[in-house]
């Protein structure tokens, strides 16, 4: 019995995806520096992932569907990834599910003055600036934070939306 | 083949509905007006899959995906990732994200450069920190998560078993202690 050459295709991605995810969690783990850490595995395990699908294809048919098996294995990895990065950011990032932690850790209940205390405060923003500086989308220079080029585009291009779907101030 | 093209049609047409519904009929409730618009698009893509020939009429052999099922589960798949890691959480970071709003005030502002106390107070346009904090706040109160009594939040049962799986989560990723 030979394998539908599409649903060989997405057991590789499938496998490929399982190898970055182990990978990316291995590099967040050892405290790799996480944004720099995410890019590069997942582009290395997307090589090799096409990789893969090409040889599968040469191997299996002489490359008759390699055409549609690339087009199925790149998709289909990109939208994996695009489901796992909110995922993972919400668990890293969000203000929101670290003041359920905080909860849980301070025996599930808190005077809301210091959660204010905690999250509201300028010790946050600056966390959040040496992040955006890391990533290179503000410069600090002895006048404070501005904007990098790559930082008033991005800027820009959400500000843009945010007035397409009408949707106030936001944040 | 077929189903990257009804997966790419259904988002543009998903992506302009939701254009339509956010500036013409407005509601609090976004991400659910949002889901509603996609369940819809599901229904309208499925249909058209099954009213359709296999190849569309002009796809040649070697771009088909078969068997059927297989190409119908995986436009299923590429749309609702479309709408899942895409659509939603564009909408997400556009209308919650803590970093992007920074960034959009930097850009909005007359003054060439701004400290992290100019953000405190004029996060969000204005707002200041304080008002994003009490959003965050709102949240997890609409959702159920926390409860208000005096002057405590506290978890709720629900709240317990969330913070129970990101405790979890978050010690496995080494960002909590792991005494």
């Amino acid at each position: 019995m030979t394998l539908n050459p599409v649903l060989a295709t997405l057991i590789v991605v499938a496998i490929w995806f399982l190898v970055f995810v182990c990978l990316h969690i291995v590099g967040l783990r050892s405290r790799q520096d996480n944004a720099q850490w995410l890019v590069r595995s997942y582009a290395a395990c997307s090589a090799a992932m096409l990789v893969s699908v090409v040889a599968l294809s040469m191997w299996r048919d002489s490359g008759q569907t390699l055409l549609l098996s690339l087009l199925i294995a790149i998709l289909t990895s990109a939208c994996l990834f695009v489901l796992y990065v909110p995922a993972i950011y919400t668990i890293l990032t969000s203000l929101s599910i670290a003041t359920l932690t905080l909860l849980r850790r301070t025996g599930g209940h808190m005077p809301e003055t210091s959660l204010y205390d905690r999250f509201a405060t300028r010790g946050i923003i600056q966390q959040r600036l040496c992040v955006l500086v890391g990533a290179g989308y503000l410069i600090e220079d002895a006048c404070g934070f501005s904007l990098t080029s790559r930082g008033r585009g991005l800027a820009r291009a959400f500000a843009f939306i945010k007035r397409l779907w009408c949707l106030g101030p936001g944040g | 083949m077929k189903a990257i093209i009804f997966a790419t049609a259904t988002t543009i047409v998903l992506l302009v509905v939701v254009t339509i519904a956010f500036r013409f009929r407005q509601t609090a409730q976004r991400a659910r007006q949002m889901t509603l618009i996609y369940l819809c698009c599901v229904m309208l893509s499925a249909l058209t899959w099954l009213t359709t020939s296999v190849d569309l009429g002009f796809l040649a052999r070697s771009l088909l995906i078969e068997p059927g099922w297989l190409d119908f589960s995986l436009m299923l798949f590429f749309f609702s990732s479309a709408f899942f890691g895409g659509a939603l959480e564009l909408y997400n970071l556009a209308d919650r994200g803590f970093s992007l709003r920074i960034l959009i005030d930097v850009e909005e502002t007359d003054s060439p450069a701004v400290d992290a106390a100019w953000l405190v107070a004029n996060y969000a346009g204005g707002n200041g920190l304080t008002w994003m904090y009490g959003k965050r706040i709102e949240g997890l109160l609409e959702t159920k998560l926390v409860d208000r009594k005096a002057e405590m939040i506290e978890l709720t049962s629900k709240g317990e078993r969330a913070a129970d799986v990101f405790f979890a989560g978050r010690r496995f990723l080494r960002l909590e202690p792991q005494s």
